[in-house]
């Protein structure tokens, strides 16, 4: 009897419908595929991409006051800052910044001592589409920490 | 393609079957699989459906070297595996392409010590550079596009070779070498 209901199981293909059957089940199902240059999905709102100056909203002026807190607190010392005082002011004016990205851990310590208030001036952006031809390119200087790195978005 | 490459004049059919060559070239980059730390899992994650890298040509993560086209170097290169590192360039065929993955293999990231190299560029040359602490999937899918961007900028047959100048991302053609 039961050499008979293996037989007949076997010519019946019936564990092979089975398992079909579990395979059909998730067909219908839209696909999970993410294009990605085409859609970007929105990152986790505390998402660490590459660091970024801001400016004053209204008048576009630097918000950054020189204060050196980052790149002290950098572990690895990849930020370098620095700035001049106008004769008879008591702010600084930054002169420059350059962030070393190739050895950056997106730790955020730098972004986080920012004592800038209410727009603090170094910011984590959500962008993080880096790459580069050269390692000299992954040194970021002032202008591109105001704007960004230039993504180069891919063209067909 | 030691006969054929670099040693052919503009014509119709050359420039024809130049582009035909980079075309296949830059839309079936085997990778090698070569992961060696956390870098890695990112990478799993951009070969699996969700980010699927098959839709870039780059599905087949080879085992072997011979095989692959593509050296994804994703972690921490420690001075113990540099050599196998090079020993693994050495062993794919040309043309090949380095993509550097991460801070560590970038530069050495959060280790200047004396047992990891600082940066996988001290021993073989890298093509595109991508930078995060893993960079997410979509950052090396982003890479893979820069790669493909620079292959499409190559001569295969094509006796000019095009040269991508430092800071640049225009191709500037290079000195015509007397051969």
């Amino acid at each position: 009897m039961n050499r008979v209901a293996r037989f007949l199981r076997s010519i019946l293909l019936v564990d092979l419908i089975q398992g079909m059957l579990v395979t059909l089940r998730y067909a219908p199902q839209p696909a999970f595929t993410f294009q990605y240059p085409a859609e970007r999905r929105p990152v986790a709102p505390r998402f660490r991409g590459i660091l970024r100056l801001q400016v004053e909203p209204e008048t576009g002026a630097p918000t950054c006051i020189v204060c050196d807190q980052c790149a002290r607190v950098c572990p690895d010392d990849l930020i370098a800052l620095g700035g001049h005082r106008e004769p008879g002011q008591k702010i600084k004016i930054l002169d420059y910044f350059d962030f070393n990205l190739s050895r950056c851990s997106f730790c955020g310590l730098c972004a986080e001592v920012c004592p800038t208030r209410p727009i603090k001036a170094l910011i984590m952006s959500e962008d993080y589409e880096l790459g580069s031809y050269t390692r000299d390119r992954q040194v970021l200087r002032i202008d591109e920490m105001y704007d960004g790195l230039p993504i180069e978005n891919y063209v067909r | 393609m030691g006969t054929l490459e670099h040693r052919f004049d503009d014509n119709l059919i050359t420039t024809k079957l130049d582009t035909v060559l980079t075309w296949a070239r830059e839309n079936s980059l085997w990778p090698l699989g070569f992961g060696l730390a956390c870098c890695a899992i990112e990478m799993m994650a951009a070969s699996a459906s969700r980010y699927d890298i098959a839709r870039f040509g780059s599905e087949v993560f080879r085992a072997s070297p011979r095989q692959a086209d593509l050296l994804i170097v994703a972690g921490t290169v420690t001075k113990k595996m540099a050599p196998v590192l090079r020993r693994l360039y050495d062993q794919m065929p040309e043309p090949k392409w380095v993509i550097s993955m991460g801070a560590c293999s970038n530069a050495g990231g959060p280790f200047p010590t004396y047992s990891v190299l600082q940066g996988v560029d001290k021993i073989v040359p890298v093509d595109v550079y991508v930078s995060g602490c893993p960079p997410r999937p979509e950052a090396l899918l982003y890479g893979l596009m820069r790669l493909q961007d620079k292959i499409r900028r190559e001569n295969t047959v094509l006796r000019r070779k095009q040269v991508i100048k430092l800071g640049s991302t225009d191709p500037v053609p290079a000195v015509e070498d007397a051969t």
